[in-house]
């Protein structure tokens, strides 16, 4: 009963660096070209709500529920009959971080948002990890 | 043939173009002298040497009908073999991995047939465009208003056709299809015979590769043109032109000479000074046909592992930053070689991070084709042309809407006793190394028939372009 897409890549960013690109939400609208601003209401912990604009929809209300210090982020938008989950995880790998971002559909209707909105939201994920990376490594 | 002047030609540029253009001068009896501002030759060619795997970091493919480029290498020696493709290609697509045979690729009945429709505009509007002289098309300015992403909003391609079609973009021109004039897609097919031609490895302009590397015969003809011809480290600032003259400047000094052979990317014609200015016409189109990005990776490990899983090396993905590979092995290496391309939007934000960082994304690209084993590589190498100071980008120029219709004809036309040479002003098969070595001995014919050549034998001698021009 679900629908997912992640995205992984490797990067040399440490994880406090690409953590505060995660958890700050004024990073979202330079690391997501989907987004036109977010606000999160208050410390970071499971249960933290906030706002996020995507250009050319409404507003929409987003709650963490899963927050593991400098290791992984999800939160969640409710959706008539389905729920989106965009997830965030880290770890060590290799020569440094697998940073990997994801977005799972689950609720009755999932395989409707799949049809219309899932693919624009896979495509994105590689370009947003990406700019997710690059912009930890800045300083 | 030398009077009162240092030298017959000089020649601006040690690239395939520059090189080729300095040894039909010699071969027509005339004088040359070569000024290169890299401290090497082959310009848009390099090479590296990484884990004893010999890589290309420029120019590296030919095909059966690069006549030019092939000939060359014979003269000087240089061998060639099969880009290796026995075996399954991939496609990473939308999150799956799938493999696939010859051109049929796996995207769903829709998108192929979409594609198909898309391809065959394409193919059917290229053979309306005169090969070389792409300005004297029917509606040429009206293709040249277009880019070919705006052209493909309004075919109502579909999103795979898009996302394909930004593949050959970034491939072809290091560039992104929303930054590209139509004009000089539809004509660029043209010159190359057509899409398969241009894109296919089997019969197409990546059928081979050279076994000593593409620089290699760049270093020979350099040596052939004899000790002391090319002078290496030593960029032209400044032309001076009369009629039947012109003086080079370097910072080495003054040079005179009865002719010049500008070989450089038409973008870097921009960093000469030339005394008088060039016409309007002439300045325009250094600074709006600027080159792509592309920039290339090569990860090199103690097998070619990926054939023992059936697989051809081959692959096509539309994640990034690596978006194209080849398995790049020669016959004189145990080694394996994939060969990845990264370019256009990802090329601008990939040359931008880290040398560190550049290598994890690129091999987190191939572990996501070919599985972990791509992640330990004996070697690895990548070269950012984007970054390069005296090239500016590569593999060719891409110039936008508007710069085509108005501003090709100036790429070969000559000023006085300067002419222009590069791969950009060949007539086929520009922006590849055939077209680079086709441009320099036209330049050195040109050239031969004004110095050389009695009035009925000028006639004679002209191509049909030439004829047209004089």
């Amino acid at each position: 009963m679900t629908w997912s897409r992640r995205h992984s890549q490797l990067t040399t960013a440490t994880a406090p660096r690409l953590w505060e690109r995660w958890t700050n939400a004024a990073y979202w609208q330079l690391d997501d070209p989907g987004v036109a601003w977010a606000q999160i209401d208050g410390p970071l912990t499971a249960g933290t709500t906030g706002v996020v604009k995507e250009h050319g929809t409404p507003v929409q209300r987003i709650e963490f529920t899963r927050v593991e210090h400098e290791r992984a982020m999800d939160f969640v938008i409710r959706l008539p009959l389905a729920t989106l989950t965009v997830t965030h995880d880290m770890e060590p790998a290799g020569e440094g971080l697998r940073a990997t971002h994801g977005v799972v559909l689950d609720g009755p209707l999932h395989r409707l948002y799949a049809a219309v909105l899932g693919g624009r939201l896979a495509r994105r994920l590689p370009l947003v990890v990406r700019n997710v990376t690059a912009g930890a490594l800045k300083r | 043939m030398t009077d009162s002047v240092d030298v017959d030609v000089v020649v601006v540029g040690a690239g395939l173009s520059g090189l080729a253009a300095a040894r039909g001068l010699q071969r027509h009896g005339l004088s040359v002298k070569v000024f290169e501002a890299l401290d090497r030759v082959g310009g848009r060619v390099g090479s590296a040497t990484v884990a004893e795997a010999h890589v290309d970091l420029g120019g590296t493919f030919v095909g059966p009908d690069h006549d030019r480029i092939n000939a060359l290498a014979d003269e000087v020696g240089v061998g060639r073999c099969l880009t290796h493709e026995a075996g399954d290609n991939l496609l990473l697509w939308r999150k799956d991995r799938k493999r696939y045979r010859g051109a049929l690729l796996p995207i769903g009945a829709t998108s192929l047939l979409d594609l198909a429709r898309i391809r065959s505009s394409l193919e059917r509007m290229s053979r309306r465009i005169p090969v070389g002289r792409p300005w004297s098309a029917p509606d040429a300015a009206g293709l040249d208003a277009q880019t070919l992403g705006t052209w493909l909003t309004a075919r109502h391609a579909g999103q795979a056709a898009k996302d394909l079609l930004a593949v050959v973009c970034k491939t072809s021109w290091g560039c992104e299809p929303s930054e590209i004039s139509l004009l000089h897609v539809l004509h660029y097919i043209a010159q190359a015979g057509g899409l398969d031609p241009m894109l296919d490895t089997r019969g197409g302009a990546q059928e081979q590769h050279f076994v000593e590397g593409a620089h290699e015969v760049a270093v020979r003809v350099a040596r052939a043109l004899g000790p002391d011809t090319v002078r290496l480290g030593s960029p032209v600032l400044r032309i001076d032109r009369s009629d039947d003259a012109v003086t080079v400047h370097t910072d080495d000094g003054l040079t005179t000479a009865r002719r010049v052979v500008v070989a450089v990317p038409p973008a870097m014609r921009h960093r000469i000074r030339f005394v008088p200015a060039l016409p309007a016409a002439h300045r325009h189109l250094a600074q709006r046909w600027s080159p792509g990005v592309l920039s290339k990776i090569y990860a090199v490990y103690d097998t070619p592992f990926w054939r023992e899983q059936g697989l051809s090396g081959m692959t096509i993905s539309d994640e990034g930053p690596v978006f194209i590979t080849f398995d790049a092995g020669s016959p004189d290496t145990s080694r394996g070689v994939l060969l990845g391309f990264i370019g256009g939007d990802y090329a601008r934000e990939w040359d931008a991070v880290d040398a560190a960082e550049r290598r994890v994304r690129a091999l987190s690209a191939l572990a996501d084709l070919f599985g972990e084993r791509a992640l330990t590589p004996r070697g690895y190498i990548d070269q950012r042309w984007g970054e390069e100071d005296w090239l500016g980008g590569g593999p060719t120029a891409a110039p936008g809407p508007g710069a085509v219709a108005s501003l090709h004809a100036r790429l070969t036309e000559p000023v006085g006793p300067v002419h222009w040479a590069g791969t950009e002003t060949a007539r086929r098969w520009a922006g590849f190394m055939d077209g680079a070595v086709a441009a320099g001995e036209r330049a050195a014919r040109e050239i031969a028939v004004e110095l050389t050549a009695t009035p009925e034998e000028k006639a004679r001698r002209c191509t049909p372009e030439e004829k047209a021009r004089r």
